[in-house]
Order: structure tokens, then C-alpha cells, then sequence
């Protein structure tokens, strides 16, 4: 980890303490004095930041949810509680779930059925660990980190079938088994979608991914070319359907299996599988807006530059931090929106049946992200073999992604040292 | 590689202690009172008939086949993805000297010397090659998938549609 070079060679040490750690290291090396304990006391403010950021848009989303389902049907919704348009109902909820009696049936496996909603939670919460919130704000920037992102997040189809299966009930394990059939087989054309943008982009590296998209809007990905663009739609249908959400939301069909794989679960073990649904939608949001809509940037590089100028060149805190703000800002505004795209379509459309599910997966969604992916591929070689340029408008891509990879490659250099000013 | 997995423990203990630390102050407030009735699992209301762990369709163990097949394959296509993209932001004629030096640096896990970057054509090159390797693997998964398509592996509904009817039979 000397140098940026040797870094790059190596899989294993292409750790590259993002900003936020960098600092606060630093501050703790000062502070304690030995690396080690830094580090790991690094790693603790994180776990607190970002399980923060798991719980709190999860509560948000929850409150959104019943506001804007309850609009759609023509109703008002949690009104009272927290004052007007009823904003605590989420905390409230989770304080009637904590006196409930926490039940299992005697049929159940006495160990796996508590275990199940651990496992859920633990794969849900770990993705967040890969996100960038904004420029450098990332708990473990790898030069891997979208794909072990989504491996993470897959994990959690383990807790799914091991809810079901746990339960002694039936309705739970058809509910677990639909749902397992689901989740896998809407990760083939959702990791396919992914690989999209990483061909045009060049990285795996989401912080890296999303520091290319800067300048004009015509610089997101999602205007790279026209099968980036279809990829968008594809990549949404699929995470809608990875997070069990409906029109896909099949494991828990009420009207056929009761509640599918949540049928025996009660109380406050049962609130946090829907924390962890709640919380996995803002997390493929969040690779959707920054593999496609420009992650924290605005799309306006007037915008953009006077936010990045707070940055400046010495990085004093406070204005950096500032700029990370309003960073953060941007992208969970787009985050959010594409949240309540997903909450919207669950109240505007009817559910589908098992076999419409799979069939619109392996017979639709397959073909149509392996043509999207051959389509991507083949673009930019025609356009080199025609043009001598791999991007129809604009300044070259190469541009944008030498400037984002020097960034990772100085945070690499200077910030393991703790040398920063 | 200590950071990662220092940050990956602590967040395997964090969303454990999410869970733990509620329950265990829920165990202070909420109620124990079981009941045969509750300790039984939900049937809507009717007695249970019959373990619950009955074997289930054949069809789920299609899907769990493909997934396998189609998850390792695009396994491969991210490391594949990054040095064509690489090579494709190289193939751009336009592109500047310091950012091609850049890139090339990136492609190439040493750095080169000054003026031996990869040029747009050899870049092109990089990437004609690669485009060729991605058909013959890729090309091999869908003449599977297509075979598997045709024999009617990917239909939900294929047992019901194939078993004899009533109708048949008599």
C-alpha cells in the first residue's frame, strides 16, 4: 500500500480509505496513536453513520409509503401521530412491535426460526457498506466494490428460506420457495443491467463510477448510448422484483399464502424483515442513481463546481464537509425518488401470478439484457472503427475517468500515511 | 484487507446488535402467555394435517440449475468488463495525453514508461479481441439457454399443460 501503483496491481490491497475515513483516522492517530486502534475506531464511527442511514430513510420510506398509498386509494393516512401529516408513525409502529409477545410456533425450529430475521438484516445492512453517499463518503471504497455490493445484498434470500422453511408452516415454505425461485432468477438479468454501465465506465469502483458522471446531464451514463439508456428500465424491473416489491411482491401474496414466509412471524422480529425490504430498496436506488443518473451530481456543472470549489485545494474541514453535504443531498433526492417510482408502482398495479413472474424473468428480462449487453459491447467498437471515437457526443469518456481515478489513486497515497493537511 | 474486515465483523455485529438489543429490552415489556392455541401453526383456522416439510416441485430446482450456470458466467463478465471498458476509453482517438497516460496505468498493472501508452488502434485491437472472446463464452451459455428454452424447461405451467387430462384418457 506504498504507492497508488503497487495498490492497483493487487486486489487485496486496493483498500482505499475514502475521505471521510481518511480524516477521521488521522484525527484518531493524533488522538491515540497507534494505527491499529484508529482504524478499527474508524470503523466504528461508520457502522454508527451508516446504520444511521439504514434506519432512518427505512423509517421515512415506511411513513412515505402508507402516505402515498393512502393518497392513491383516496384516503389520508397516518394523520395524528408527531403532529400534523402523522411523521412519527414510523417510530411509533416500532414501539407498539416492541410490546408485542414475541411467538413461535412449537412446530417451528427452535433456532433457525429466531435466527432467520438476523441473517436479513446482517446482508442488508452490510451493502450499505460498499454505497458511497457522496464523494468519497464510503465506509470501504474497494476497487471491487459494486460486485461484492450485490453479493452481499443476495444474502439475503439465505434468511428468506430460512424464515420459510424454519416456520413448520406451509404457507411459509411455498412463500419462501416462490421467493427464492424469484430472487435468483431476477439476479441474472439484474447483474447482467449492472455489467452495462461497468463496460462503459471502466470500474468497479462505485466511488470512481460516480466521480465520472460530472459536468452535464449528457454525462450520466444513462445518455452514454442508447442501450445504457434501455438498460436503466431493465436494471429498475429487475430491483424491484430482487426486493420482493410488488407488482413481483409474490412471497407474500395475501389473498393465496396468507403472508407467505412472515406467516409465523410476529412482533418486533417481524417489523425488521420489512426494515431490511425497506432498507434494500433505497440501496439498488442507490447503485441505480450511481450507475445511471450521475450519483451526487446535479447535471449542471455550474452547480457542481461552485459545490466542489467549497472543497477547495486544502480540504479544510468544514467546508469539505459542507460539499459533502449538499452531495449527499443530491443523491438522496434521486435515491428517494426512484423509492417512491417502486412505491407507486406497488400501489398502481395488480400483482402477477407465479408463472407470469418467472416467464416475464427467463422469457423477457433474459433475452432482453443479453441484447442490451451484446448491444453495449459491439457500440463503442463500431464508433471507433467508424468515427476513431468511442462516444457519439461530447468530450471523450477517458477524460472524465482519468481525473476520477487520480482522485482515488492521491486518497490512496497520501490518506493511508495520515499525512493529510 | 485488516480495514475491510475489521469494517465487515463490525457491521455483522452492528445489524445483529439492531435486532438484539430491541428484543432484549422487549423482554422487559412485552407479555409471555402461551397457549396451545398459539403455540400452533397458522391455517387459517383449520387444524394442521401433517408435517410441514412435504416435498415440493421439481420446477424450483430448474430455476436454482440456471441461476448456477447464467451467476458464474456473469461472474466472469465483470473483471472482462473492466479491461474492455478500459480499452474502449483508450480506442477514443480524442482522448489527451495525460489522461491516456492515466488510463494506460490502469490497464496495465505497471506503469509504463513516458510515450509507450496504448494508442487508440491498439486499443481498438484490445478491444475487437476481447468483443470475440466475450462471443465464444457468451455464445456457448445461449445456445444452452436457447436449448433449454425449446424443450420447454422455462415454461411454469409445462407439467400441467403435458399431464394427461380426463379428456385423454378416456
Amino acid at each position: 500500500m506504498e504507492t497508488g501503483w503497487q495498490a492497483a496491481g493487487d486486489l487485496e490491497t486496493t483498500m482505499i480509505p475514502s475521505l471521510a475515513e481518511a480524516t477521521i483516522r488521522s484525527f484518531l492517530d493524533g488522538a491515540i496513536g497507534n494505527a491499529g486502534w484508529a482504524s478499527l475506531l474508524a470503523a466504528v464511527v461508520h457502522v454508527a453513520l451508516v446504520a444511521g442511514f439504514f434506519g432512518v430513510p427505512a423509517g421515512i420510506f415506511i411513513w412515505a409509503e402508507r402516505k402515498i398509498s393512502a393518497r392513491i386509494q383516496d384516503r389520508l393516512g397516518p394523520t395524528r401521530v408527531g403532529g400534523r401529516f402523522g411523521w412519527l408513525q414510523a417510530p411509533a409502529d416500532g414501539l407498539k412491535l416492541l410490546q408485542k409477545e414475541d411467538l413461535a410456533p412449537k412446530a417451528a425450529d427452535q433456532i433457525l426460526f429466531p435466527m432467520a430475521p438476523y441473517i436479513v438484516v446482517v446482508s442488508s445492512l452490510a451493502a450499505f457498506m460498499f454505497l458511497p453517499f457522496s464523494d468519497g463518503w464510503i465506509a470501504v471504497s474497494l476497487d471491487i466494490g459494486l460486485y461484492l455490493m450485490l453479493a452481499v445484498m443476495s444474502l439475503e434470500v439465505i434468511g428468506v428460506i430460512l424464515a420459510g422453511y424454519s416456520s413448520g408452516s406451509k404457507w411459509a415454505l411455498f412463500g419462501a420457495m416462490r421467493e427464492a425461485a424469484q430472487m435468483v432468477s431476477y439476479e441474472i438479468p439484474m447483474a447482467i443491467c449492472v455489467v452495462i454501465p461497468v463496460v462503459a465506465a471502466g470500474s468497479l469502483n462505485l466511488n470512481e463510477i460516480g466521480a465520472l458522471q460530472g459536468g452535464w446531464l449528457g454525462n450520466w451514463l444513462i445518455f452514454h448510448d442508447p442501450f445504457t439508456f434501455a438498460t436503466f428500465f431493465v436494471y429498475f424491473v429487475c430491483a424491484t422484483a430482487s426486493c420482493k416489491r410488488a407488482p413481483f411482491d409474490l412471497a407474500e401474496a395475501e389473498s393465496e399464502l396468507v403472508a407467505g414466509f412472515l406467516t409465523e412471524y410476529s412482533g418486533f422480529r417481524w417489523s425488521f424483515f420489512f426494515l431490511a425490504e425497506y432498507a434494500s430498496m433505497f440501496a439498488v436506488c442507490g447503485i441505480a442513481t450511481l450507475l445511471f443518473l450521475g450519483g451526487w451530481h446535479t447535471g449542471i456543472p455550474g452547480l457542481d463546481e461552485s459545490v466542489q470549489g467549497l472543497r477547495g485545494s486544502s480540504a479544510s474541514w468544514p467546508l469539505s464537509w459542507l460539499a459533502n453535504v449538499l452531495g449527499f443531498g443530491v443523491f438522496f433526492v434521486k435515491s428517494s425518488l426512484l423509492v417512491c417510482v417502486q412505491i407507486w408502482v406497488r400501489w398502481t398495479l395488480p400483482r402477477l401470478r407465479i408463472d407470469q413472474v418467472m416467464m416475464t424473468c427467463l422469457k423477457y428480462l433474459v433475452p432482453i439484457s443479453c441484447t442490451l449487453f451484446l448491444g453495449a459491447v459491439i457500440w463503442p467498437l463500431v464508433l471507433s472503427a467508424t468515427t476513431g471515437k468511442t462516444t457519439l457526443l461530447g468530450e471523450p469518456l477517458g477524460e472524465r475517468a482519468a481525473p476520477a481515478l487520480e482522485i482515488q489513486a492521491d486518497t490512496t497515497m497520501t490518506g493511508r500515511e495520515g499525512d493529510l493537511p | 484487507m485488516i480495514d475491510f474486515l475489521n469494517h465487515f465483523l463490525l457491521f455483522t455485529l452492528a445489524g445483529i446488535g439492531m435486532l438484539l438489543v430491541p428484543l432484549a429490552i422487549g423482554r422487559l415489556v412485552r407479555p409471555r402467555l402461551p397457549s396451545p392455541e398459539k403455540d400452533a401453526i397458522y391455517e387459517c383456522g383449520e387444524p394442521t394435517i401433517g408435517s410441514s416439510y412435504v416435498q415440493f416441485d421439481l420446477r424450483f430446482y430448474v430455476v436454482a440449475l440456471l441461476f448456477i450456470i447464467f451467476d458464474v458466467e456473469v461472474a466472469f463478465f465483470f473483471p472482462w468488463a473492466m479491461v474492455y471498458g478500459n480499452a474502449m476509453q483508450l480506442a477514443d482517438g480524442n482522448l489527451g495525453d495525460e489522461a491516456r497516460r492515466t488510463l494506460t496505468n490502469r490497464l496495465l498493472t505497471a506503469p509504463g514508461e513516458v510515450g509507450q501508452e496504448i494508442t487508440a488502434d491498439a486499443a481498438h485491437w484490445l478491444g475487437v479481441t476481447g468483443l470475440i472472446d466475450i462471443l465464444v463464452f457468451f455464445g456457448v451459455l445461449l445456445v444452452g439457454f436457447a436449448y433449454v428454452w425449446k424443450r420447454g424447461d422455462l415454461d411454469w405451467v409445462r407439467a400441467v399443460a403435458n399431464a394427461p387430462t380426463s379428456a385423454d384418457r378416456s
